[in-house]
């Protein structure tokens, strides 16, 4: 049975949210949805197939698990401010009331906006973007908490004096969790992260939870000696929305991608060809000062219908066509 | 061993050398960074819940534990004597793991134990039992309204509530959880 007044709904989100952009002057953009390349992400596992053509040579394709390289490709060749619907994969994921292997993704770019402007820009997309005539729209705005308060609140110990990979291993395991020999810093934040904090925060408001620590690497800039100008957004315990202000220092960009591609490439033994420009050269465009996001828009769908399974807003969910 | 990411729901673990059974699951993926599983874990010996966040790729013990049809024969004072239906062998179970069961279990009825190698984690007692009323004062005259409950000793040495109307040698249907009347039976 297909429900189609969740169908509507869904129309209806996103026709708000192109309006709300163009209204603004962002350019939507449509980047591929296969790609020859991989992210430098090396925990997330990709869909893969090969491209044939009789007069050249077969070659490795990926279905996107986020258009975030192409997009900020983009905008180093001067877009402006930029945003974009797409369908995003990511393989070997859990077929859970959360999770579906093929999702819909917003992703927005702010020219000159900091992590705090995309802060106020989101509050303001989703009071105007709410569905009109849903009891479950997002009325209220979100709390704003930094990582620091939250651990502080929901964990009882101060995260800048656990800095050190001792000291946080230390409050691990006096917290009963078994840590394996050499684990990275950052696991062992989100294991305490996932156990105490995420089950713990408020429902039926949304959290924007800012300031990540550092340790946890990724494209966002610094935004002091712990932590990074980056936030993530939570409605109902789901993670909805993930925000950089993006790295604009080439050196350390350059960094990132090389640690990053060369973990990928010792994990799945793969040849350098998987990573846009092997020479890294596109990590030295000169990426112009901006803020992106990226939404999960059927888990926001899901919060703005009062959904608690992902399955409800997905005709064809993995789950029903795979009958598992 | 497993991996974390395998535990499912009904998944037999050991935790620091306790059995645990897995009876809830949910996957967690932060937004950068190895996909962990959040799991609530109970043990079917103490009914003792763990709440415990792994990474899926974090090793887990698992075991293999299975249901056993056993007759329970008598117990000491110490020790629950029982005796597999398949093989007639005999077991011993403490009694302090299992408070209060010699007041449940008819000697010479058959009951499922769930085991871990040759350790007994659970007695599976039925929800609903019927057993005989051996010890009852007749009810006075007048005091078989409804509603009036007075104290009985059930075959096992159970001592509950009865109505009014149930006399000595009549059988009745117990919640064996709440050890609450439940019904009288005839027959």
């Amino acid at each position: 049975m297909f429900d189609f007044s969740i169908e509507r709904k869904r129309s209806e989100l996103y026709m708000n949210i192109r309006k709300f952009f163009l209204e603004r002057g962002y350019l939507e953009v449509f980047t591929p949805t296969l790609s020859d390349s991989l992210i430098p992400e090396p925990t997330i596992k990709n869909f893969e197939t090969t491209f044939i053509n009789e007069f050249l040579t077969q070659r490795k394709l990926y279905l996107i698990p986020s258009p975030e390289i192409f997009m900020k490709r983009m905008i180093a060749n001067g877009s402006g401010s930029i945003f974009q619907i797409s369908q995003c994969f990511r393989n070997a994921e859990q077929l859970g009331s959360l999770h579906n292997p093929e999702f819909s993704m917003l992703e927005y770019y702010s020219m000159d906006f900091d992590e705090e402007d995309s802060i106020a820009l989101t509050i303001e997309m989703l009071r105007e973007t709410a569905i009109k005539d849903s009891e479950k729209a997002i009325k209220e705005d979100p709390i704003i908490m930094s990582v620091r308060d939250a651990i502080l609140e929901y964990s009882h110990f101060d995260l800048d004096k656990a800095q050190q990979i001792e000291a946080i291993r230390e409050i691990a395991k006096e917290k009963g969790h078994v840590l394996p020999e050499g684990e990275s810093w950052d696991d062992t934040f989100n294991r305490i992260f996932i156990t105490d904090v995420e089950p713990n925060l408020p429902n039926g408001r949304p959290v924007i939870l800012k300031d990540y620590p550092k340790q946890i690497e990724c494209l966002a800039a610094k935004k002091n000696d712990f932590y990074r100008a980056r936030w993530e957004m939570y409605i109902n315990g789901m993670e909805i929305a993930n925000c950089y202000k993006e790295e604009t220092d080439k050196r350390r960009a350059r960094e990132y991608y090389e640690k990053e591609y060369a973990k990928l490439k010792e994990e799945r033994k793969i040849s350098k060809e998987v990573i846009p420009d092997a020479d890294f050269s596109f990590c030295d465009i000169d990426m112009r000062p901006s803020s992106g996001v990226a939404i999960g828009l059927d888990r926001l769908l899901m919060a703005e219908t009062g959904k608690t399974d992902i399955e409800e807003v997905l005709p064809f969910s993995f789950r029903k066509m795979l009958n598992v | 061993m497993i991996k974390a990411g395998q535990i499912e729901k009904g998944t037999a673990l050991l935790i620091k050398g306790q059995p645990f059974l897995c009876i809830e699951r949910e996957f967690v993926n932060p937004g950068k960074g190895s996909a962990f599983v959040r799991l609530k874990l109970k043990s079917p010996a103490t009914g003792q819940t763990l709440s415990e966040t792994m990474k899926s790729q974090d090793n887990a013990e698992d075991i293999t534990i299975e249901d056993r049809d056993f007759q329970y024969l008598y117990n000491d004072g110490e020790n629950f004597s029982f005796m597999n239906t398949e093989n007639y062998e005999q077991i011993e179970v403490p009694m302090k793991s299992f408070d209060g069961y010699e007041f449940l279990m008819k000697e010479g009825e058959s009951y499922r134990i769930t085991m871990w190698e040759d350790q007994v984690l659970d007695i599976q007692i039925p929800s609903k039992v019927v057993y005989v009323v051996t010890e009852t004062e007749d009810a006075a005259r007048g005091d078989t309204v409804q509603g009036v409950t007075k104290d009985a000793v059930l075959e096992t040495g159970l001592k509950i509530r009865v109505p009014g109307f149930i006399k000595q040698g009549e059988k009745v249907r117990v919640n064996t959880e709440t050890k609450e009347y439940l019904e009288r039976v005839n027959g």
